[in-house]
């Protein structure tokens, strides 16, 4: 048995016995290595849940098959202010907490279905704490952001032209035949 | 190994290498001058140091975004809109570089060999005599010293070499060039241009010149450029050498003579004016990595280190002779600064051409109104006037409501052709008075031992009501070209953002009220140039670079004949 397996064996074991120590659970290390603010892996996995559920894989890439929260996250550390991170922070505790008030379970625990229902009950606008919606549409922003932006997507849905060449400037509109 | 004072002596000193230093570097190498250039940055070779031109947006880490942490430490340059990641390492970050801003100034600079002739926004209007006369017929500043026909033959020099697009429109106001063929306007800027002629007498709207090969000339594939590939990355530096900088045109064509010494990371402290020879000798140098000292002589000097970086030098040159500064006998070096009031936008809808859109490069540049306020006479409340830029494009859009399937699929659909939208930008002229100067501080040093730059500028009344007049005019004319959803934009953006530094060394044909003359030499120390921004005696609207380029050709080919004539 190599060690991997001998340690899954044992985390099984122990949550089949209740008594998963808080402390086991804090050792899994995010793995985007966050340095202006602190994420812990599983509100890591709650932002990874977010982008994805935003822009779901399947037979095409989604937000997962572009690394959208690993970019969204480094973004946030890197290019906002200490101030929006610790918005975004707050605002991602109290999504969890919107969740539940919607599914009754934590949002990485819900059903691809719930998770959609709780994402289209913040984008309603609708008694979401404002903390929540910076959350929420940051996150947003910087999942359409990496979509948009990839290599995928600028090389398989609307190329890019890094050198077009000649430009007209009054052609007619194509009718969509 | 080379360090006797033969080794530092050249037959011509240039000090910058950009918009006009390069031009001033080129003209001496090629009329056979052992010409020293010195750039206070690095080297900048292209194509090798352009190195963010070819790639693609997921290459760049933050999909262009400055990081924060950046941005805090360089609020001035963070609010220049090219300042972005592909380009970010040709500006200078004010952390690295501090001055003081006695009032609120955004000083961008470019310090690198091509300085900000790789960053610029390459837009080509000639000046014609509506400007020069302008100080002299409206009273402010002094009389220019020089006229269009001064200018006009090397206008075409620089033109044919540099490659300027246009369309010869026969405007008195906006003389016509050595023109390569212009790029096409779109329906709705052909309509507002038909439109503008038809309602409005003496205003015009034209294809904005710009200083890109459409079609390349034999000299353009001498200098190993070629076509413009409509991309506009251009501040990325090219790798077609599309359009003018000086690191694809005059630097290289220097290069090539052998006569060039070009010294990158030469942070330039001050001119050498030696007492007893009563001129200038040559210029005094700190090595930007070592901070070693170093003198370079030369029997001829041309300032050209970006329009204040300019003043800063010549205020810091200090003699027994001149100890305000080099040739500042009146008092005036540094005084008389102006700029471009770019502060007011105007931008709409407009709900015709439906059928038609734009297709193909990302064109460079857009149409363009010359000056017609106060252009036969004086007719507002307030001086001189403004040009403008007129755009129009229609934008795709796609629906970001939504998540999952829903949303996914709005992403990957074909975007939706939003409808023509239209814009202007306002290019004012600012009146050059003795309030907006610059000096050095006292006591503050650089890193090199050089004193700050103290700015000291400001918009006016006259400011004020050219944007009120501005947002009027244009509101009139959109509405009535059918233009709806009109919205105005004061940014109240600080002077400097603009990027049209000039003035504190002005021209003039008094030496009381003035400190250069016709040929871009001090009054009183006739071996030493300036033909940068600094020169300017008043700004008038165009955007400057083409006119510092012809008159620093103009100036380097006068020194030449003077220098054989043994007169300097």
């Amino acid at each position: 048995m190599d060690r991997r397996s001998s340690i899954k064996t044992l985390l099984i074991l122990s949550a089949g016995a209740a008594i998963l120590p808080s402390c086991l659970q804090e050792e899994k290390k995010p793995s985007v290595a966050v340095k202006n603010f602190k994420i812990n892996a599983n509100e890591e996995d709650m932002v990874a849940s977010v982008c994805d559920t935003m822009i779901p894989s399947g037979k095409t890439p989604g937000a997962k098959d572009v690394g959208a929260y690993q970019f969204a996250l480094m973004m946030m550390d890197e290019c906002y202010s200490p101030e929006q991170q610790e918005k975004f922070m707050e605002g991602l505790k109290d999504f969890d907490n919107f969740s539940k008030k919607i599914t009754n379970k934590s949002f990485t625990k819900a059903t691809p279905a719930e998770r959609e229902e709780v994402l289209k009950s913040v984008e309603s606008k609708k008694e979401v704490p404002e903390n929540v919606a910076f959350f929420y549409n940051s996150t947003k922003k910087l999942t359409l952001e990496a979509f948009t932006q990839s290599k995928y997507y600028l090389t398989k849905v609307h190329v890019y032209e890094l050198v077009p060449g000649k430009f007209y400037g009054c052609v007619p509109v194509k009718k969509a035949s | 190994m080379g360090d006797s004072k033969q080794s530092r002596t050249f037959d011509a000193i240039v000090i910058g290498s950009g918009m006009s230093g390069g031009w001033a570097a080129k003209e001496f190498c090629e009329k056979g001058l052992k010409t020293l250039v010195l750039e206070r940055g690095r080297n900048v070779v292209q194509p090798k140091d352009f190195t963010t031109t070819n790639m693609m947006p997921w290459e760049f880490k933050h999909r262009g975004e400055i990081p924060y942490q950046v941005r805090k430490e360089n609020p001035v340059v963070s609010r220049c809109y090219a300042f972005r990641e592909d380009a970010q390492k040709f500006f200078v970050k004010d952390k690295e570089h501090p001055y003081i801003q006695d009032k609120p100034f955004d000083w961008i600079r470019g310090y690198q060999v091509g300085g900000k002739s790789i960053m610029w926004a390459r837009q080509t209007q000639r000046w014609s005599d509506f400007d020069f006369e302008g100080p002299a017929r409206d009273g402010f500043a002094v009389d220019w010293p020089i006229r269009y026909k001064d200018i006009a033959p090397w206008y075409s020099y620089v033109e044919k070499f540099a490659g300027i697009s246009g369309n010869k429109d026969g405007l008195p106001n906006l003389p016509d060039g050595e023109f390569l063929p212009p790029l096409e306007l779109s329906c709705v800027e052909n309509y507002f241009k038909d439109f503008v002629a038809k309602n409005y007498k003496d205003r015009n709207v034209i294809y904005g010149r710009c200083a890109h090969l459409t079609q390349p000339k034999q000299i353009h594939f001498d200098q190993g450029r070629s076509q413009c590939q409509n991309r506009s990355l251009c501040q990325r530096g090219c790798p077609f050498g599309g359009y003018f900088n000086a690191n694809s045109t005059t630097i290289p064509w220097a290069q090539k003579t052998g006569n060039m010494t070009l010294r990158p990371f030469s942070v330039v402290h001050s001119v050498i004016y030696d007492d007893n020879k009563g001129k200038a000798v040559g210029v005094h140098v700190i090595d930007a990595n070592t901070k070693e000292s170093i003198e370079y002589f030369a029997p001829v000097i041309f300032v050209n280190a970006g329009a204040y970086n300019t003043n800063l030098i010549l205020l810091n040159s200090k003699s027994k002779r001149f100890p305000n500064g080099l040739g500042n006998d009146n008092g005036l070096l540094g005084k008389y600064a102006a700029f471009h009031n770019y502060r007011a936008t105007i931008n709409a809808k407009y709900d015709g051409f439906k059928d038609t859109k734009t297709e193909g490069g990302r064109r460079p540049t857009s149409a363009y109104m010359p000056r017609f306020r106060n252009l036969y006479k004086q007719e507002t409340d307030f001086l001189r006037g403004y040009a403008l830029t007129f755009y129009s494009g229609r934008w795709s859009y796609t629906d970001n409501s939504g998540v999952g399937q829903h949303l996914k699929d709005n992403l990957l659909a074909e975007p939706t052709l939003g409808p023509w939208s239209v814009g202007s930008g306002m290019m004012g002229e600012t009146i050059p008075k003795e309030t907006n100067f610059l000096s050095l501080d006292d006591e503050k040093k650089d890193a090199w031992g050089v004193p700050l730059l103290r700015i000291n500028i400001d918009y006016d009344d006259n400011d004020e009501k050219m944007i009120k007049d501005f947002f009027e005019q244009m509101t009139e004319m959109y509405t009535k070209a059918g233009f709806t959803d009109i919205k105005t934009n004061d940014s109240k953006q600080a002077p400097g953002l603009d990027i049209h530094h000039m003035g504190g060394v002005r021209m003039g044909k008094d030496p009381k009220t003035s400190l250069l003359n016709k040929w871009h030499q001090f009054h009183n120390c006739p071996n030493v140039f300036v033909s940068d921004g600094a020169c300017m005696t008043s700004t008038s609207t165009q955007n400057p670079s083409l006119t510092f380029m012809a008159m620093t050709a103009r100036a380097a080919n006068y020194a030449v004949e003077q220098m054989k004539k043994r007169e300097i």
